[in-house]
């Protein structure tokens, strides 16, 4: 990368809890995520995570009650979302920052025409007579691939991939700085998999948006990011390049994660999962989150968390094991 | 738009098989009812010659059959509802009188039921588990619970007798309409608030809602045109099965405040074994049910695209 990349959005020690009658569920904690200009960063770890509940921090759309961002900073393009007025939020929202949801098929409300739901994102941030507004919706449709004959259509008559590409033309449609993408291939079918994915990186290229890419499919990361956060019961447990991550992994959890992907090469036929449960995320263990299905797991693991550690110019990880001795 | 017009249509179909069946069992089962009309009309002293006379006169002499034939005939071919047992006046002439009394309580009474309970019940939705949501289930709990009628009165008393604003009786300006639409809207009222508020719950916390949310729409437009637009599916339902206690109300309420309505006219019908008025009250109110129904329908068919499609 020859050209300095302006930074766009810094996440500092963001901590996030879900209260529940009985319990406070501790879904993020302490995250710090830096996303620069045109960049697309992973956001990688297994359901449960906080992968979600970081992307809704960042456009301050997650329910509350029950969740409450308890602190950190999220700052994006030098203010602090987390202060912000409402009205000044929601002018970001669907404008600067804009976000595609897990679920195609509930995403979009089935009472209301696609079009004039992509329509309506339009008249919320450009002042746009009735027929321009539809313009554009219609063009970021066929950008997406849909013909403009299904403008007037609602989502029941259009099928998983459509639907798909029509979130993603929603949130594409205002040319935000940066798209929120939450596993937006997970439920579809792997031909339509790679079509979407192609289309967001055309998308992406033309809008030069920078993506926070929330999956937990490595073969996703592979196609597209840039950088990757691996995140383990709300903590980043590895950070780096693509290429850091996928060649140079070094903790545990990331290599387990490696290890359970089927090897077409290997003799063995039997996936290698990682043995064990997430801890509850109620009852967090006092050191080291990973420690009770770590296999290089010690007694310093158990009693203290982590810092991090540099591997290299951006490649991080929580872990003390480092090859030898703990 | 074509699916729509033959959905209509069919609908409107069904209004003939539906009134046949109501006419021919309303019929059946005065013509089963015990007690001799002739008898009644004319009292215990008339002569057996008068009696006949009487029964020949209305056709009562008549087979199950003929009678119940002839009548159909009259009433769905010429329009003709027969005569009155007791005064002899067309029962036609006399629905056409009463019948915008009945339409006017009954409406208004329903769009009060929607007017206050719709924004109640989305109210308590927005605001779960705060006072106000504490409140309107309390308050619409209260409402289910009491009889329209015993509202009724309560309102008179007050308004009527100690406040002296509000006429206890009679429609003769339209402050009259006041305390019976509003007695006869409370139940049902109630009734809506509570599936607003359950199925906005439900419909608050889909993804379209974050959807919206995330694109930037003001709170206030979130709720009332996301939100509402399907949670209003279901309470559509509920209006439509109010309707008919609706009907049920406006009839007692007509008897309390002396309304020159339907329902007062059949329950004089029903006392005096007024059959003809009996018969020709309960089509008239079978069709306005209908017709009702059928509207909710279409608007069933508005609000919810998927369902337009099926048809």
């Amino acid at each position: 990368m020859e050209s300095v990349h302006k930074e766009l959005l810094k996440i500092e020690n963001l901590v996030v809890e879900y209260t529940s009658e009985d319990n406070i569920i501790h879904a993020v904690n302490g995250i710090d995520l830096d996303i620069l200009e045109g960049e697309t960063v992973g956001l990688v770890g297994e359901t449960g995570a906080g992968k979600t509940t970081i992307a809704k921090s960042i456009l301050r759309i997650l329910p509350d009650p029950p969740a409450k961002i308890c602190g950190g900073k999220i700052v994006f393009q030098g203010t602090d979302i987390l202060q912000m007025k409402e009205e000044e939020i929601r002018s970001i929202r669907g404008r600067q920052i804009s976000m595609i949801f897990q679920d195609p098929m509930t995403a979009l409300n089935p009472t209301i025409t696609v079009g004039k739901q992509i329509a309506e994102a339009v008249g919320l941030h450009e002042k746009l007579t009735k027929s321009e507004r539809k313009q554009k919706a219609i063009q970021i449709l066929e950008k997406a691939g849909i013909s403009r004959e299904r403008y007037d259509d609602f989502p029941h008559q259009f099928s998983g991939g459509m639907k798909q590409r029509a979130v993603i033309a929603m949130a594409l449609v205002c040319s935000p700085l940066l798209l929120l993408a939450d596993e937006p291939t997970t439920a579809l079918d792997v031909t339509i998999q790679a079509q979407v994915l192609q289309m967001m990186s055309e998308l992406k290229k033309e809008f030069h948006t920078s993506v926070l890419m929330i999956t937990h499919d490595l073969g996703v990361v592979a196609e597209t990011c840039d950088k990757v956060a691996v995140i383990y019961a709300g903590e980043i447990i590895e950070f780096g390049t693509a290429e850091d991550i996928f060649d140079h992994a070094a903790h545990p959890y990331t290599l387990g994660l490696f290890g359970s992907l089927p090897d077409l090469n290997s003799e063995n036929r039997r996936l290698k999962p990682i043995s064990g449960m997430m801890p509850d995320p109620a009852h967090l263990p006092a050191g080291c989150k990973f420690y009770d299905r770590c296999p290089h797991a010690s007694p310093k693991c158990r009693n203290s968390v982590p810092d991090k550690r540099k591997l290299g110019q951006s490649h991080y990880v929580r872990c003390f094991y480092s090859g030898g001795n703990v | 738009m074509q699916n729509m017009t033959r959905f209509l249509i069919k609908r409107i179909l069904w209004l003939i098989p539906v009134l046949l069946g109501v006419y021919v069992l309303v019929f059946s089962v005065l013509y089963l009812c015990p007690g001799d009309p002739a008898t009644f009309v004319l009292g215990t002293d008339a002569t057996q010659e008068e009696l006949d006379a009487f029964r020949h006169e209305y056709g009562l002499d008549q087979t199950y059959i003929v009678r119940l034939v002839n009548s159909m005939k009259a009433t769905f071919l010429d329009f003709d509802f027969g005569k009155s047992y007791i005064t002899g006046g067309s029962v036609g002439d006399q629905l056409k009188v009463r019948l915008p009394y009945t339409l006017l309580i009954s409406y208004i009474g329903i769009a009060l039921a929607v007017l206050i309970g719709i924004p109640l019940g989305i109210i308590a939705a927005t605001n779960q588990n705060t006072w106000k949501d504490s409140l309107a289930i309390l308050v619409s709990l209260f409402a289910t619970s009491m009889p329209s009628f015993w509202f009724a009165l309560i309102l008179v008393m007050y308004f009527g007798l100690k406040l002296r604003i509000l006429p206890t009786i009679g429609v003769e300006s339209w402050k009259g309409y006041i305390i019976p639409c509003v007695a006869t809207a409370i139940g049902g009222a109630a009734g809506i608030a509570r599936q607003t508020r359950s199925s906005m719950l439900e419909v608050i916390r889909q993804d379209y809602i974050v959807t919206a949310r995330a694109k930037g729409q003001k709170e206030f437009k979130v709720i009332g045109y996301h939100g509402l637009k399907n949670a209003l599916i279901p309470v559509i339902t509920i209006v439509g099965s109010n309707m008919a206690a609706l009907v049920g109300n406006s009839l007692i309420c007509e008897n309390i405040f002396s309304i020159p309505g339907i329902g007062a006219y059949l329950i004089s019908g029903v006392n005096r074994r007024d059959f003809p008025v009996v018969l020709g009250c309960v089509v008239v109110l079978c069709l306005i049910f209908s017709l009702t129904m059928l509207v909710l329908d279409i608007i069933y068919a508005v609000v919810d695209p998927r369902l337009r499609s099926i048809h």
